[in-house]
């Protein structure tokens, strides 16, 4: 049995309309989940069946939805070398909410361009919410996409960050095409 | 024929290394361990989820060789105050050993969680590069 817990204004995205999304992900995982409305999530990982390394992945999957991130999306992290990294906002800026929320509008940029920018050069999903972002990547596009956001974090320029970001793309594409390492 | 054993795969993945040890099922008795830095020869690459894949096929050979037909995992982050999710060679290290025909039974979670301790390093203004 293992239990995490989610906010609780996220336990309807994770069960979506009459139940559809939870549906859909007890069925790709093989995993039953139970939620109650106060954001604990439960499953039983010995039941017969179950794949242990699925119940590994699916307790990302629900921390994923619980940060933010669409289900679909989230669903990502059930393939193959796809991980999820949280990175605690707190942790380099200090308690303060102007602070928070200035450098959460650094992370999105104007109309979510900054944001757009990294998703889209890393093939990695980003998630702001509450006091976190969190990326959901391959091991090659998730390492840059991370230092994109320590670089924004400790107070590069969004141009220094791009830089970066373009520079790091001869090499994402030769891993890409599969010749890894 | 020898009885069907377990053993147990304590497995701690950092974002800079990954360390595979395999012991009986009491834990004591160490089998054999792989490192990352033993399978590849750039040091950034000691944590990549190759690393931990090939780290993972040299326990498994042990594994083979000692009559193991299943293992349990216990993965570890470095925890304490540090980071308390593991590298991403964790998961392929799973994969890996499951790959080589090893039985997989429980995966737990043993990273060191603090009930409050010590400061984290890098001090007041973060870490600054």
């Amino acid at each position: 049995m293992r239990s995490i817990r989610i906010p609780a204004d996220r336990v309807g995205t994770l069960i979506g309309k009459s139940g559809e999304t939870k549906k859909i992900l007890e069925k790709a995982s093989g995993i039953k989940l139970k939620i109650d409305t106060e954001g604990e999530v439960t499953f039983n990982e010995d039941a017969k069946g179950v794949d242990p390394l699925m119940a590994l992945k699916m307790m990302d999957v629900i921390k994923a939805v619980g940060r933010g991130f669409n289900p679909d999306k989230a669903m990502r992290l059930l393939d193959d070398d796809q991980y999820f990294e949280p990175i605690d906002l707190k942790d380099v800026v200090g308690d303060k909410s102007n602070q928070l929320e200035r450098i959460k509008g650094r992370l999105i940029g104007t109309d979510g361009k900054t944001r757009q920018i990294i998703e889209d050069l890393t093939r990695c999903y980003m998630s702001i919410y509450g006091n976190t972002v969190s990326l959901i990547g391959d091991s090659v596009g998730l390492p840059v996409a991370k230092h994109a956001i320590e670089l924004i974090l400790n107070g590069s320029e969004h141009s220094t960050v791009y830089h970066y970001l373009e520079g790091q793309r001869p090499r994402l594409r030769i891993a890409e095409m599969g010749f890894d390492l | 024929m020898v009885a069907a054993k377990w053993g147990i795969a304590n497995i701690y993945a950092s974002y800079n290394n990954i360390m595979i040890t395999l012991t009986d099922v009491t834990g004591a008795e160490t089998l054999a361990k792989a490192t990352g830095g033993m399978v590849v020869k750039q040091a950034k690459d000691e944590s990549s989820p190759y690393a931990a894949q090939k780290a993972a096929e040299k326990i498994a050979e042990a594994a083979r060789e000692k009559d193991i037909i299943g293992i349990h995992v216990r993965v570890r982050a470095p925890g304490g105050n540090k980071s308390a999710s593991p590298g991403p060679g964790a998961q392929a290290a799973i994969r890996a050993l499951a790959r080589a025909g090893l039985k997989i039974g429980r995966i737990e979670d043993v990273t060191p969680i603090p009930h409050d301790g010590t400061k984290k390093k890098g001090g007041r203004r973060g870490r600054r590069v």
